[in-house]
């Protein structure tokens, strides 16, 4: 840390420096950490010494790697880049996570390693998951980066998964999916566009199967159980097959308590109902057909929330994935993925735009759970954790093994319609659900039609986030 | 009502019975059948679609009904006429749906009732052009529409565990997911297995009364009571060990279409108390592991009209007021129960029986359908136990006591209980009892008496 402390003491002429840098008021998360302005570098510097109280990520970060001497000079003998990269930082006010952390993505693209110390050593300072979202951002991003830079991506996502499960349960998964549902039409949406299309589909079919690949946990089925006991003609029997990826036994045992309820719940509301839980390690694309047991006579529908984008991008996986799906000859195909290319490429320019891709898509997320939970609330806290996962595994881990690269609606419908399958369309009732239970959140969420693709997007503060559509081979 | 293109098609073959009614969320349904002197008509779409045809030359407000206009002309002070109803015999109209697809098309399924017609053609050939603000619901017919606004969003849903919801997803959602749900749905399939076995079980459980030791006996009469829970527990869960003191909630009148289930057993039980954790063996349910809870839930079925509907057989059980016959003589029945022979135990009950002033104590035994013919039955039962009635027995009830004889005299042998037990009393199979006497022949009427 003292080397770091040295790097920046000499930017004492830079007022804008200072000002930057002044970020003594860290500590209490939520204030402006701009607005002490002191002069006095060296003196807040002295402060900061004695702080070892960080937030998680960097506690032990040290600069392991020597900074190379940069050819500009330095008065005391240290290698800080004496011109103002650090300009760009005057106006850390807004979105001042966004601007440094491109600037370190940046910077490693550029393999500039003293830059890099120097802009996460303010990210650290200023970083922290507990406060607005420009610490947030900057907490989690910085954990990313620096496992990325440590070569400790995997092992250091592995962690933060052992971690989390340890507090996995039925009960806390069930508090946090159902409060997310609750104040944010997230993944309502894509469960209510899904049920309307799988319900038209379905329409005079006696026995049904749906298998399902989701990352909600079964809360989509009771609202469908509903609605098809309330079919006008004789109740159908439906049998529900769910595929889980990862086959931690956290995850095995919350399934199991799920599979138990979603059976009582049937019986309840007198729909035939056989539920079938699959946990499937590895890549979802190395599915096994027969495990799925599916029967001629039965009419199948594909629902897939959230996980067609753990598939690998490489070797066509997704592709072949797609085709699989056709094999089996569903009556219909629901997809709901969020909008966002986050395919962070290895190295240089590839991996800044998409590193950008991905600063921008978890602002969006972060701000919508900001505005859409109370203030301190454990469930948000739940989910920005997972976000802090997805993040670590979109930086720092290789493609081949993450699992969260999502894809713009876009590509997915050219994949699907080079697999076979023809977009089918909303009808006007399922779009009207939609709205109104849009109607039921706060202001900000919108829906449209998709206008180069199929299906339909949620919109954020008009940015589209979340997409859904409906496919029939 | 214009009647340009009224066609009259001629007479119906069926009773009409009015107005078509709005399809229920499940199963239609169906309108009766019309007059079959009625006059049929049938009407065009665009008759049945139009509304307010009549317009007000003055002020253009329009109006279903020519009688409306009218009485609306006399506000402008307009000449305006009413029309009287002619005074000779109308005949009866009836009206089909001109949608040739539909099942009123044909003039046997013909309706009533010509607002039932219109509202008809608009909802189910219509185009729904009204729509909630609220929940997107679409409605063809306006009032309809003004209904549903009425009571969009007003209506909220209570989840047992005591959570209130305005929309109905939400509730949905939760409820699958809530752990009230857990424990109701076992007490569901409890009453489901009891009201499918209800009468198997009841032999089944003769005998199989908790075990009062003597200084049980001396208890108050409710623990004779807290007894009976765990001795159901018994049974459901084949577990030979009974338990005990599982509180008295079982007796709470909660919910009498609830408790009625419970009364059959327990009765016959009280009558019989002996311990035999064998009779266990007998019950061939999937008992669900949360029995004993469901007896404390019964609150919340009262609460839940679809587990009432599907899993609760309707029958009517009279209050519960054996409590009360007990209460006088529990003391000194109780206190000898340990130690009385098969027929000690039968005379003692024949005494019960005799005493009771209540028909419904023997009602209840095994009976679901607890009407009032049976009180009459219940006092041959009560001759099976020392009177010399002899009424009219309906087969069900004789059956039920007959087996519940044979039990009885199986109390010296558990052994020969459980064979007893494993036979299904229903449906006529015959029970052999300790003496090897056949049921049928000690349940003749008049060898009841004899025997006694």
């Amino acid at each position: 840390m003292d080397t770091l402390f040295r790097l920046v003491s000499l930017q004492s002429d830079h007022q804008s420096f200072n000002s930057s840098t002044t970020s003594s008021s860290s500590r209490s998360s939520k204030q402006n950490p701009y607005h002490q302005i002191q002069n006095d570098v060296e003196e807040c510097f002295n402060l900061f010494m004695d702080d070892d109280d960080f937030s998680s990520s960097s506690r032990h970060y040290n600069p392991n790697y020597t900074p190379t001497p940069p050819t500009t000079t330095t008065t005391t003998g240290s290698t800080t880049p004496p011109h103002a990269p650090l300009d760009e930082f005057s106006c850390l006010t807004g979105n001042w996570a966004t601007e440094i952390l491109t600037e370190t993505a940046k910077a490693i693209a550029n393999r500039n390693s003293a830059r890099v110390q120097q802009l996460m050593w303010m990210l650290n300072e200023m970083g922290s998951p507990y406060g607005d979202i420009d610490q947030k951002l900057a907490s989690y991003f910085l954990q990313a980066l620096f496992s990325r830079m440590t070569d400790s991506g995997e092992r250091t996502y592995r962690t933060l998964i052992d971690a989390s499960e340890k507090t996995c349960s039925f009960e806390s998964t069930r508090k946090t999916v159902l409060k997310f549902q609750e104040v944010s039409p997230w993944t309502m949406f894509g469960h209510v566009a899904c049920n309307g299309a799988i319900m038209e589909a379905f329409e005079g079919e006696s026995k049904l199967h749906i298998i399902d690949i989701s990352n909600t946990y079964c809360t989509q089925w009771p609202t469908l159980f509903e609605a098809i006991a309330t079919r006008a003609d004789e109740t159908p029997h439906l049998r529900l097959t769910t595929v889980m990826s990862g086959g931690t036994a956290a995850v095995q045992k919350v399934m199991k308590e799920i599979g138990s309820r979603m059976e009582k719940f049937a019986r309840l509301m007198g729909v035939p109902f056989k539920f079938n839980v699959i946990h499937h390690a590895g890549d979802l694309s190395e599915l096994n057909l027969s495990e799925l047991d599916i029967k001629d006579d039965e009419a199948l529908a594909i629902n897939c929330v959230g996980a067609l984008h753990s598939v690998t991008t490489l070797s066509n996986r997704r592709e072949y994935l797609l085709s699989i799906f056709k094999k089996m000859n569903p009556r219909i195909v629901t997809i709901v993925e969020e909008e966002a290319d986050l395919d962070v490429g290895h190295d240089g320019f590839e991996f800044v735009s998409g590193f950008q891709e991905c600063l921008r898509w978890f602002r969006v997320y972060f701000e919508a759970l900001d505005e859409s939970f109370p203030r301190t609330n454990n469930e948000r806290l739940m989910l920005e954790r997972a976000a802090g996962r997805a993040i670590m595994d979109l930086v720092a881990c290789p493609p081949e093994k993450s699992v969260e690269r999502r894809d713009t609606a876009l590509r997915w419908s050219h994949r699907l319609q080079s697999s076979g399958f023809n977009p089918f369309s909303f009808n006007e009732e399922v779009c009207d659900d939609v709205r109104a239970l849009l109607r039921r959140y706060k202001e900000g969420w919108s829906m449209a039609q998709c206008s180069d693709s199929a299906g339909i997007f949620l919109f954020w503060k008009d940015m589209p986030v979340v997409w859904a559509s409906a496919w029939k081979p | 009502m214009t009647e340009d293109q009224v066609i009259s098609i001629g007479s119906t073959q069926n009773q009409t019975n009015g107005s078509n009614l709005p399809l229920a969320k499940k199963k239609r349904n169906l309108p009766g059948n019309p007059d079959p002197e009625a006059e049929v008509i049938a009407l065009s779409p665009k008759t049945l679609m139009a509304t307010n045809r009549f317009l007000c030359e003055i002020c253009g407000k329009g109006f279903q009904r020519d009688q409306n206009l009218q009485l609306h002309r006399r506000g402008h002070n307009l000449p305006w006429k009413l029309k009287q109803r002619t005074s000779k015999e109308v005949r009866k109209r009836v009206y089909v749906c001109p949608e040739k697809t539909c099942v009123h098309n044909h003039p046997s399924r013909a309706l009533g009732d010509l607002t039932g017609i219109k509202k008809h053609f608009c909802r189910k050939h219509g185009e729904k052009k009204w729509k909630c603000d609220k929940c997107s619901k679409r409605y063809a017919v306006q009032s309809d529409w003004k209904a549903h606004s009425k009571t969009c969003g007003t209506r909220e849903y209570k989840c047992d565990c005591g959570t209130i919801f305005s929309r109905r997803d939400s509730f949905i959602t939760h409820r699958a997911f809530c752990d009230a749900l857990a424990e109701e749905t076992a007490r569901i399939t409890a009453a489901s297995h009891m009201s499918n076995h209800a009468a198997a079980i009841n032999y089944h459980f003769i005998g199989a009364a908790p075990p009062l030791g003597p200084t049980s006996m001396n208890q108050h009469f409710p623990s004779i009571f807290k007894s009976i829970p765990t001795t159901n527990n018994n049974v459901e869960n084949m577990d030979p060990t009974p338990m005990r003191s599982q509180g008295l909630s079982l007796w709470i009148p909660q919910d009498p279409n609830h408790i009625q289930d419970s009364m059959p057993k327990n009765l016959q039980e009280i009558g019989y108390i002996h311990h035999d954790p064998i009779i266990n063996n007998s019950c061939n349910n999937n008992p669900p592991p949360n029995y004993q809870s469901n007896w404390d839930f019964g609150n919340k079925i009262s609460s839940n009209h679809e587990l009432i509907n599907n899993s609760i057989p309707s029958s009517n059980l009279k209050e519960i007021s054996v409590p009360s016959l007990f209460s006088t003589q529990h003391q000194s029945y109780v206190q000898s129960t340990a130690s009385m022979s098969a027929t000690a135990l039968l005379q003692k009950a024949a005494q019960i029986g005799a005493n009771t002033t209540d028909p419904s104590f023997l009602g209840n035994f095994g009976m679901k359908s607890s009407s009032h013919d049976e009180m009459s039955n219940i006092s041959v039962q009560n001759g099976l136990y020392g009177t010399s009635d002899d009424h009219h027995v309906e087969n069900n009830s004789m059956n039920d006591l007959c087996a519940m004889n044979g039990q009885i005299q199986m109390y010296p042998s558990s052994k020969r209980r459980r064979t007893q037990n494993d036979q299904e009393i229903n449906g006529g199979e015959i029970t052999r009892d300790f003496l090897g006497v056949g049921i049928q022949s000690i349940c003749h009427p008049s060898s009841i008496n004899g025997w006694i």
